[in-house]
């Protein structure tokens, strides 16, 4: 029972991982039905922005004195920073591209993710950049079980970007906006919603949560690397596609799904298949549920 | 007509640089594969800067006879077989005079079988599966140790050190660490170690609460790591300290990373691994660092091997006077010399012996902890 219960918590941690970077690509496909493969790129970026802020303050010796502030700093300026690449990104890689196929959008999107990740490495080196201290050190210890500090952060921190987010979509006027632009670009221009504008403000709230997630994920692990971005990120959009792309709540599932299945899978069954588990999960949820476990909204509720 | 001439004339200039590199300048070619992007770019790295010290200090030296100056081609395998062999045919392309590399066990073996074929002498500073020279290739030569030399070793120092009775074992599934691990196994269970489980891991895996948790409710007295590279090792390491884990942790020689500590912290104290011995306090590793460190930081793992096969490899044209592969291969024979990492000799196989101790991490430093011969060093 204990072993399951660790489990358990493990399971939760991972998919509140994964659960934050599916937010993010969800959100945009919600919108112009991209998907942005260098999703899992903006992730990184964060989480070497996160490094290099937390890194300077540590040095500057305001890490010990005040931790919270400091942390809270390196937050705004990663999410800050992403959201800024992400329009960035936005503008020179798929607004071009907007007329064009789908596939032309969706190529250029997996070309952006290998420039940035090797863009990246070239400006920050191949060795794995270091989170100068464990923050949060310590947790819970009953015995068996031990919950860190860390993991219940991850966690509520997932749970309150979630609310967030579905009070900034479905109770806001620019969530409306985004609505609107997500059913009919052309006629929510007609009535004056810049779509353009919301377009780009989608991306950089997407790229915003992709950055929170890796300055958690930077925390929790020790360290990030320019090329972490890529496997998060392919679980991630399994787990939006398994929630129902498009789907806030659905991506949210879709994560907690896919880091339970994981860890349940190496914890009771075998370390190596683990992978395996996760994605025949997402296949059979795709083949007998098409639009995902909380469906695809056509109608006026999609982001 | 007119258009007819003018692209011959375009292409026969575009053939000039190719033409003029053989006429003016005489170029000695040296070959470097290692995984230069990817997962374990940074060990990669490393080789190519021990291979670049080692040109740069010959050249200084007044470089080989016959030759204006020796160039390196560094190759990029990314760990991954096809790309090694592709790097591979690169570099007979270039007519290379040797080859310091691969990294990966796994590409280091297919790529050794095409520079086989071309007679092009293949040094490995990181390559320890047994068949990298177990299957008699003339022109295939190893720098580091053999796993079948470490594993023992491991398993006596788990034995006789730690004085286990039982060991946890998980493994990324790679070429060496299966290879290690699986020995490990065996060697162990021939000394009376109960070997509660072997596990795997995916490669690039970053989450392994899975694994641990299941390794904490083992409890065993020793828990044995062998992963491919620093990097995934010192993330198990962190977790396993937020876990509670407390068997010992034992590892082996991939992790013998600066690096490791820095990544790992806290959770890298007591760890112990297995490391062929390099004496720091040797004058020719002292004079490597002043020349390394200033250029490209810390000393890592597989810079001082790259490093001695290079120089073994220059030194060996030097005294051939020639490229041809069976005259300089006669005089790689011949060596005996004190290099940075180890006293250089080979053996016919083209091994150049083991020397595996037991390293035990303090206060943030690999501090050489327990031999085989003497047990516990003071």
């Amino acid at each position: 029972m204990e072993y399951f219960i660790q489990q358990l918590i493990n399971g939760l941690t991972l998919g509140g991982m994964y659960a934050l970077i599916a937010l993010g690509y969800t959100m945009v496909y919600g919108v112009i039905q991209l998907i942005n493969f260098a999703h899992g790129e903006f992730f990184a970026a964060g989480g070497y922005v996160g490094a290099i802020a937390l890194g300077y303050f540590s040095g500057l010796g305001y890490m010990e004195t005040h931790p919270i502030l400091c942390l809270t700093g390196a937050f705004v300026l990663a999410m800050g920073y992403c959201a800024y690449l992400a329009i960035g990104v936005e503008k020179v890689a798929y607004k071009p591209l907007r007329k064009n196929s789908r596939l032309a959008a969706l190529l250029s999107a997996l070309g952006m993710s290998i420039f940035l990740s090797n863009g990246m490495m070239l400006t920050r080196g191949v060795y794995d950049a270091v989170y100068p201290s464990e923050l949060f050190q310590g947790g819970f210890d009953f015995g068996m079980i031990t919950i860190s500090y860390l993991q219940i952060t991850i966690v509520s921190l997932t749970a309150a970007l979630l609310i967030g987010l579905n009070i900034l979509v479905f109770k806001t006027k620019v969530g409306m906006a985004m609505r609107a632009t997500a059913q009919d670009k052309t006629m929510s221009a007609l009535v004056a919603i810049g779509s353009n504008r919301i377009i780009s403000l989608t991306f950089a709230i997407g790229a915003g949560l992709a950055a929170a997630a890796g300055i958690m994920y930077g925390l929790y692990y020790g360290s990030v690397k320019y090329d972490m971005g890529f496997v998060p990120g392919i679980k991630a959009f399994a787990a939006a596609v398994l929630g129902g792309i498009g789907n806030i709540t659905g991506a949210m599932i879709g994560g907690l799904i896919i880091g339970m299945v994981e860890i349940f899978g190496a914890g009771y069954l075998s370390g190596e298949y683990k992978d395996v588990f996760a994605f025949i999960i997402l296949i059979g949820v795709l083949y007998f549920k098409p639009t995902g476990i909380m469906g695809e909204n056509i109608d006026d509720t999609r982001v | 007509m007119k258009k007819r001439v003018v692209s011959i004339l375009v292409m026969g200039l575009i053939l000039v640089p190719f033409l003029c590199g053989g006429v003016f300048a005489k170029t000695l070619r040296i070959g470097s594969m290692s995984p230069l992007t990817g997962r374990y770019a940074s060990d990669g790295t490393d080789i190519k800067n021990g291979v670049l010290t080692a040109i740069a200090v010959f050249e200084e030296a007044g470089g080989i006879p016959g030759f204006d100056k020796i160039e390196l081609f560094a190759q990029d395998t990314a760990c991954d077989p096809r790309q090694a062999v592709a790097s591979a045919n690169k570099l007979i392309n270039l007519e290379v005079a040797g080859v310091v590399g691969a990294y990966c066990s796994s590409s280091t073996i297919p790529a050794s079988d095409v520079l086989a074929e071309e007679d092009i002498i293949m040094i490995t500073p990181a390559s320890t599966n047994e068949k990298v020279t177990d299957r008699g290739l003339p022109y295939m030569f190893r720098m580091c140790g053999r796993d079948d030399d470490q594993a023992p070793a491991a398993a006596k120092f788990i034995k006789e050190s730690l004085e286990a009775k039982t060991m946890f074992i998980v493994d990324d599934k790679t070429t060496y660490s299966q290879g290690l691990a699986d020995s490990v196994a065996k060697s162990a269970e021939s000394m009376g170690i109960k070997i509660l489980a072997h596990e795997h891991v995916n490669q690039g895996d970053k989450d392994f609460s899975a694994i641990l948790t299941m390794a904490k409710k083992a409890n065993a007295d020793v828990f044995y790591m062998s992963l491919q590279g620093f990097s995934p090792a010192a993330m198990m390491m962190l977790q396993a300290k937020r876990l509670g884990m407390k068997s010992q942790i034992v590892t082996q020689d991939a992790v013998f990373q600066p690096k490791f500590m820095e990544v790992a912290k806290d959770a890298a104290e007591g760890v112990c691994l297995t490391y062929g011995f390099t004496d720091p306090s040797t004058p020719e590793y002292k004079a490597f660092e002043e020349r390394y460190v200033p250029k490209y930081g810390k000393i890592a793992a597989y810079a001082t091997y790259a490093y001695d096969a290079a120089t073994s490899l220059l030194k060996s044209i030097k005294a051939a006077g020639t490229t041809d592969p069976a005259k300089v291969k006669a005089e790689l024979m011949k060596l005996d010399f004190q290099g940075v990492a180890k006293h250089v000799k080979f053996a016919a196989n083209g091994d150049s012996g083991s020397s595996y101790i037991a390293f035990k991490v303090v206060d943030g430093k690999f501090v050489p902890y327990w031999e085989p011969v003497n047990g516990l060093i003071k």
